[in-house]
């Protein structure tokens, strides 16, 4: 445990927030809040509590004090005794690195709480509950019980970083309507934003994913997936930069052709743009003029990406003329990144940019979907596209239009 | 053998109704991962684990189990309880680990059977 390199982690991943959720244990939160709160990253105390059926629950608290409530009791109901030699010395750090002590409780085993008992200690400190890994036959709730159990009052259930979220709805959220949110599960600074979940939320804390989590008050989560990976993700981390490039609009084409084994990315858009030296150094990775967080690993890991899956990837750009981004895929090269969660992505773009006329253009082996974010807004006469039915009637549209792609 | 018979072998106590343990055990399976319950498990079964949560009477009813053998002296929780009798699913509790519970089944001549 290093809070400052989980913290430096973290801002490399571009994320705003992250949770420190140790198995059975809170002791790292401080230290971790400490360093971020130093560095300008938001960080939430949680634990990762294993229940008596193996079970892991993400518990999300409220504050420090909550945490640290959370895990006497979870001490009390914990047996076993680490051993060094099996599962290494369990450092209790601060935030210079330095470490404070050890704790030679069994961190790694199970508490004597069944997942009702877990669930109802979170919700009493004001927490939330939520089903960790469920894409997981170990430890995940649907492996170690064989489905979830009906009227376990869950907050939201995550799938880890393996499973792409359109599986993960469809197989494990919508029986109950729960939020389905994905992680990185970090055991390491290098792992850390491998996945991360996308929420509309006036300011990262607490309160604010709690009301995410239930959708109120104009607070939603849009999506998730691997920014690293998911070409879904790539495409709105360019679209993002248009939209920093002044861009009003962004016009952005997706073709999947199996017949013609390509795939191919196009976003154009009307911003500022830029001379021949700066397109030249875009797709440079040690090249950035944002000054604000990116979302994904920009232009030169799209391009390597590209490149990869015998693609190649190509920047017109002029200043005032806006810019042109193509990337190109074979769409069967074992190589080719995912394609990922369309959904997240038009989500994101359009809650985040609600002014921005966005045209999306998805052609699958000449079926097409279009979506343009003006239609969208004429849909919401006197109501903002944030709203909770604007997003619902935006996830409604892309839904449907994603899903006849698919047949 | 029935249920019934299988609990005395075992030295177990039985929870639920008296009359769900004249089922037939036809087989036998072990594992405390509920979802590998639900694919390999064959109906009439008797079912060895350590699991004690509720899940268990729905994985058991589902796959139509001849009945579950809580090992280890574990007692099923009160919620197992009203719904083993509501779904009649008897449970059977013994101080036998699962390594000593299998090895007398076997010894019965109960077996684990392959995909009917």
């Amino acid at each position: 445990m290093h809070p400052p390199g989980i913290v430096k982690a973290a801002l490399r991943a571009g994320v705003d927030a992250i949770a420190v959720c140790d198995h059975n244990s809170a002791e790292n939160v401080a230290a971790v809040h400490r360093a971020g709160r130093k560095a300008g990253l938001a960080v939430l105390a949680g634990m990762e509590v294993t229940t008596e059926e193996e079970v892991h629950i993400v518990a999300l608290l409220p504050d420090l004090e909550s945490a640290l409530t959370l895990q006497s009791r979870v001490y009390r109901a914990l047996p076993g005794r680490n051993n060094d030699a099996l599962f290494g010395l369990q450092v209790i750090a601060n935030e210079e690195e330095e470490v404070l002590g050890f704790t030679d409780r069994l961190l790694v085993g199970a508490t004597t709480w069944p997942v009702e008992t877990v669930v109802a200690a979170i919700h009493e400190l004001g927490g939330l509950a939520i089903a960790a890994h469920v894409d997981r036959e170990r430890f995940g709730i649907i492996g170690q019980l064989g489905m979830i159990p009906p009227g376990l009052e869950l907050d939201a259930i995550e799938v880890s970083a393996r499973t792409p979220l359109p599986a993960a709805r469809a197989q494990y959220a919508a029986p109950r309507g729960l939020s389905v949110l994905t992680a990185s599960d970090a055991h390491e600074p290098k792992d850390v934003g491998k996945a991360v979940t996308y929420m509309l939320l006036e300011r990262p804390e607490y309160a604010e994913v709690r009301q995410a989590l239930a959708g109120r008050n104009g607070r939603a989560i849009l999506g998730g997936g691997r920014p690293m990976e998911d070409l879904s993700l790539h495409i709105l981390d360019i679209a993002q930069n248009a939209v920093e490039a002044g861009a009003t609009r962004v016009d952005i084409d997706l073709v999947e052709d199996r017949a013609a084994d390509l795939l191919a990315i196009g976003v154009r858009d009307n911003g500022r743009g830029m001379d021949r030296a700066t397109a030249a150094a875009a797709t440079d990775p040690f090249f950035t003029t944002r000054t604000t967080r990116r979302v994904g690993m920009g232009l030169p890991l799209l391009a390597a990406a590209a490149r990869a899956a015998g693609g190649v990837l190509s920047l017109e750009s002029e200043p005032g003329q806006g810019t042109r981004v193509k990337a190109t895929f074979r769409y069967s090269h074992i190589d080719r990144a995912p394609l990922g969660d369309i959904e997240t992505t038009l989500m994101v773009l359009l809650a985040g940019n609600p002014d921005v006329d966005v045209l999306f253009r998805h052609v699958v082996s000449g079926r097409e979907f279009s979506l343009c974010s003006k239609d969208v807004r004429a849909a919401l006469p006197g109501e903002n596209l944030t709203s909770s039915h604007g997003l619902a009637l935006l996830r409604e549209a892309i839904r449907r239009g994603e899903s006849q792609l698919a047949r | 053998m029935t249920v019934a018979e299988a609990a005395k072998k075992l030295n177990g106590t039985v929870t639920g109704v008296q009359a769900d343990t004249s089922r037939e055990v036809l087989g036998g399976y072990v594992s405390d991962l509920l979802s590998d319950v639900m694919t390999n498990a064959q109906e009439g079964d008797l079912w060895v684990t350590l699991q004690k949560h509720p899940n268990i009477v729905a994985v058991a009813h589902v796959r139509g189990l001849a009945g579950v053998v809580l090992i280890n002296g574990r007692q099923p929780e009160p919620e197992t309880v009203a719904r083993a009798i509501e779904e009649h699913v008897p449970i059977v509790s013994t101080s036998l680990s699962a390594f000593e519970a299998v090895g007398i089944l076997y010894g019965l001549g109960v077996r684990r059977r392959r995909n009917l």
